[in-house]
Formats: C-alpha cells, structure tokens, sequence
C-alpha cells in the first residue's frame, strides 16, 4: 500500500519529538479540567431536581464533544499553517519540489500528516469521552458520529491552514490568516441571512407588502449557513440531544414554509430540512476544503502561471 | 544531455538571464562560472523546474523541462546551495524518505541507498541522525540524497561553499567518481581552480549572458590564444632578445632577467630553429613553455567589462 511519503516521515519525525507528548498531556488537562467543571455543575442541578444524575451525565457528551472539536479548530490551522513556510524557512522545500511529487500530493501529504495527529488526540481522549455511553446510557453510534466529525472539523481547518500557509510567506501570517478566514466562516457566512431579515422587515414597515419575489427567492439567503460551522455543530448537538433541528425552526420560522404564506422558491427547498442541511452541508465543507487544498497546491507549484510572451 | 536554447528570464526591470544558449553533452562535468548576480542559480533553477522561463527552451535527455515535468523530474537530481535537514531523521530514513518521493519500493530504496552511502563514505553513520552530520556529510548526504533515483543529468548549486578543505577534497573526488560512472553533472561554483581540476567543460556568466562556454581547453585557446612561449634562461639575454625580434611574426610581450615572454605564429620546428639559434650563439638556454592559461585569469579576463 502506497503511503504518503509526508505523512509517513512528518509523523515519525514528530513522534520522536516531546512536542506531541506534551500537547496530548495540555489536550487531556484541559478535556479533565471540563469533565471535572461539568461534573460539578451536573451533581449541583441534580442536588435540586429530581432527575437523576446518571441521565444528566449525557450532557458530557456534548460539553467534551464541542470542547475538543474547539481545540482541534484552534490548533490543527496552526500546525498546517506553518507547514509549506515551515518546509521554505528550513530550505527543504526546493528539493521537495523537484521530485516526483506532485503540488497536490506534497499539500495533501501535509493535510494528512495534521489530521492523523489530531486523531491521536482525539483517540486519548476516548476513555473520558465513552463515560456519558457508559453511565449515561447514550447509544454507541454518536460516538463514531463524533468521530467523523471530529475528522472533518480536522480535515476542514487543516485546509484552511495549508491554504494559507501557501498564500503566506512567513508562518505567523499563515496562523493569523487562517483565523481570519474563521471568522469569515462564523461571521461572514451569516451576513447574507441577516441582510435578507433587515431588508424584509424594512419592507414589511415601509411597504403595503413584502414584494412576492422577495419572500419565494429571498430565503436563499440563509443557504451561506450551510458554511457556517457553528450552525453545522449546533444542528448535529441539537438533534442528539433535543431531538430537534434548528435548520427546521429556521425555516418554520424565517421562510414561512411552514406557515404556508408563500412556499420558498430555489435551491434553498433542498436544504429546507435538517437531514438535507446535514448532508449538503457535509459536502460542501469537504468541497471547500478540497477546493481550498487545490488552490494551495497551485500556489506551491513553483512553475505555476504563464510565460511571458518575449 | 542539456539543451539550453534562448533562455530569457527577468525580474521586474532586471534582466537575470537574457538569451542563455547552451548544450551539454552526455557524460560532461560542466563548471557554471560567474560573478554574484550573473544569472547562474537562475538558470539553474529554471533546468530543476523551481521557476518558469520567460522565454527559452530547454532539452533534457531529449525532453522538453516545460511540458513533460513529471518525466524531467526523474531525469534530474539537484543539490540546492542551501538546504535544511529534519531533526529526528536518521540518515537510512532520510534517504528512504526521498526514494519514496520518486515512488520507489522500500526494498529497491535499502539496496540503492546502502550503495550511495558507500559511494559518498557516509555508510557508518546511517544509524546517525542527519542533524548530527559535519556539514561536509550533510553535503555528501545531499548528493547521495539527489542520486537515488539514478537521474541522468545531476546539478549542484555553489556544492564547496563553506566547506573545509577537506571535505571540498572529498566532494571533488566523490564529483570525478560520478563523472566516471558516466553521469552529467552540472556544477557551479566560485572555487575556479577547483574546477579547472575538476570539469572538462566550462560557461561562464556575466550580467544574465553566457559569455562563453566549450571544452575548457578550447575556451583558453580562445580566449589565450595558442601562441604564447616563455624561454628562460641563465645567460645571454640581449642575444636571445636580438634573435627573437629577428623572426618575422614575433612579439615580444616582456623581457625579464631570466625569462622572455613572446607571443608568435611560428611552427613546432620554427621554433626548435630559434631555440637552437640561441644555444649556438652562446645564450644558456634553460627551458621553454607554451604559457598555459588558468581557469581564474580566464575568467578574469573575460569577465573584466
């Protein structure tokens, strides 16, 4: 079986290093410092409610789950970030380029190498992990359900950093640039839905009626939240907990689909349940951050652009 | 093996490398000579891949760098003039590390590195970790590193700066090795006498233009000419000076207390003639010589605009 010859050297290479038994040490201090809080705060609800505490003890799930899905979302944009600045400050990038290796397989490489690292983290974290499935009862299924999304919060940041890892020359520029395109994914994706409300409700005061058009195509507004991954996170907890769906109220109560008024016209139906919200969103995070890894690999690629005619 | 055929390169305003023509044969060890900023690591990098050409072709092993990348790559072994190594990485796994770059097998990577190590002597310190290696075994490694995949044409960047004399002994010698194995290496560097020891072929650069290049021999005689002779002698210097300056198509360039410097367009036998002149009319003649040019005063003087 052909393995990335990246992944295999980068992670022999950190295993050796203290660097990685001293970030699994901080990850599970920080993960035993939450169970430890959530703990308190569960024996504490507990002590005046008459629900017991081995049922409230499936709020761990949740509380470890976003916990370690936030530190991977910090650290894994840091590790990627200073990859390909890191590989040109050491001077082995050149030599690198000019193998047989293809642009998108060194980037890729480098992406790999990040995800299987935060696994090791998020493996160690297992047995604090599986004690709201053990006392709490939850089904088995979630915990691989937090795995794969473990693995694409990890695979969506590391593209991020190896994106702007190429776009930067320096490895600091990479990580604050990386966080700034966080931003963009939390902040900048809700921007066309909150415009869409502003302008509905300014409608719906200054005009005898919100035009039709507006109510049937507007709403595609909110289709940006399919890349916001605080909705993406908030979805995925609700359903397992509450066995709600945010997307759901959403819709019931943004675009009137379920109040019948005027039925959503666009791309917007497809994603107008929380199921398909799922999915699409999945695949869109996972074809951004394709897309994200082939820009990065175009951008490495030192031969990249035309020639100048002469 | 190399075929460079109007090669242009610009940075902005500045003119790197301006119609650069160059061939290389098979089996040559090439000296890429010039000044600081004279376009050789440009160039270079161009051949390696590392940059796109403005304008130009270049050939290699009959096929085109620019269109048919992932071939050439396999044709080229390169050793940047600065490199980095990884910390953690033995030596056997750094060379392993690059064989599967080039998707070789493990067992093919083992049996080919443990030869190359041989080869550049580093064959006790495959255990070591590279970041523990003398400059010089870094240097050693980095070929041996560039030889894994048995490249065709091998190109070295300034491969002696910084250092000592005896590692640059060992690299020249390691360099000769390869050129005798049949490889193509393409070598620049600053050390000009070393590569008159070294290569059979030499370009020289200066301001982006190849100012010219050939079989080292030819280039001095191009530039020299193959016409210069230094008598020396213990005795009867006026004498030796009044029979020199009676052949037609004589000139003499210097006269010093023992030794005269002509340059002249005389035959083998024509000059046995004067020479035996001279020993007839009493001048103690000692010896004679062509004047040999050197490497650095060709450069020099080719160079001096």
């Amino acid at each position: 079986m052909y393995l990335n010859p990246i992944v295999k050297k980068d992670i022999k290479v950190q295993s050796r290093s203290m660097k990685i038994c001293w970030g699994v040490f901080a990850y599970e201090l920080i993960l035993a410092l939450v169970f430890f809080l959530a703990m308190s705060v569960i024996q504490s609800s507990s002590r005046y409610s008459a629900s017991n505490i081995y049922s409230a003890i499936v709020w761990l799930y949740p509380t470890l789950a976003v916990t370690q899905l936030i530190i991977l979302g910090m650290v894994v944009p840091i590790r990627t970030a200073s990859s390909i600045s890191g590989e040109k400050e050491r001077q082995t990038f050149d030599i690198m380029m000019t193998t047989s290796m293809s642009p998108f397989s060194v980037v890729m490489g480098k992406v790999m190498t990040a995800v299987v690292q935060s696994m090791f983290f998020v493996v160690a974290s297992m047995p604090v992990m599986a004690l709201p499935f053990i006392i709490g009862g939850m089904s088995w299924a979630y915990l691989f359900w937090f795995l794969a999304i473990a693995l694409l919060v990890a695979f969506f940041s590391a593209s991020i950093g190896i994106l702007c890892s190429s776009l930067c020359r320096k490895s600091i520029g990479a990580v604050i640039m990386s966080y700034v395109f966080y931003l963009l994914f939390f902040l900048g994706t809700a921007i066309p839905p909150v415009v869409y409300g502003v302008v509905r409700e300014n409608m719906r005061y200054n005009l005898p009626s919100v035009p039709r058009a507006y109510d049937m195509y507007g709403p595609n507004a909110f289709l940006s939240l399919l890349l916001n991954p605080a909705v993406y996170l908030t979805e995925y907890f609700v359903r397992i907990m509450a066995d709600d769906s945010v997307v759901d109220s959403l819709a019931g109560n943004m675009t009137g689909i379920t109040s019948g008024i005027t039925s959503p016209r666009g791309p917007i139906v497809l994603a107008s349940s929380g199921n398909r919200w799922m999915i699409l969103s999945t695949i869109l995070f996972i074809g951004v951050s394709l897309l994200f890894l082939w820009i990065a690999s175009k951008r490495i690629n030192p031969i990249k652009g035309r020639r100048k005619k002469r | 093996m190399l075929q460079i055929d109007h090669l242009y390169k610009s940075y902005g305003k500045f003119q790197a490398v301006s119609n650069l023509t160059l061939h290389i044969p098979p089996g040559d060890l090439f000296g890429f000579v010039g000044p600081n900023g004279a376009g050789k690591t440009t160039t270079i990098r161009m051949v390696c891949g590392l940059m796109l050409p403005d304008g130009g072709n270049i050939i290699i092993n009959g096929m085109n760098a620019l269109t048919q990348q992932k071939e050439i790559k396999k044709q080229i072994g390169y050793v940047p003039d600065f490199f980095g190594v990884y910390d953690n990485l033995k030596v056997r796994e750094y060379m392993d590390f690059y064989g599967s770059m080039y998707r070789m097998n493990s067992n093919e990577i083992e049996r080919i590195a443990d030869d190359l190590l041989e080869l550049v002597n580093l064959s006790d310190k495959k255990e070591a970790f590279v970041d523990t290696l003398s400059r010089g075994m870094k240097q050693r490694l980095c070929v041996a590193r560039a030889l894994i995949h048995n490249p065709a044409l091998l190109i070295l960047d300034e491969p002696n700066s910084g250092l000592d004399p005896r590692a640059r002994v060992e690299m020249k010698e390691l360099l000769q090795n390869l050129r005798s194995m049949g490889k193509t290496i393409v070598i620049s560097s600053h050390i000009l006498s070393e590569l008159s020891e070294m290569c059979n072929s030499i370009g020289i650069m200066d301001h982006g233009n190849l100012v010219t290049a050939g079989r080292i021999e030819d280039v001095m005689e191009g530039v020299f000419g193959n016409n210069q002779l230094i008598i020396t002698l213990e005795e009867g210097r006026d004498t030796a000076t009044r029979i020199v300056n009676e052949h037609a198509g004589v000139r003499v360039d210097s006269v010093g207390e023992h030794e005269i410097k002509l340059s002249h367009n005389m035959t083998k036998q024509e000059i046995a003639k004067m020479i035996g002149t001279m020993i007839a009319e009493g001048v103690v003649v000692t010896g004679f010589h062509k004047q040999e040019g050197d490497l650095e005063t060709l450069f020099m003087r080719v160079t001096e605009n």
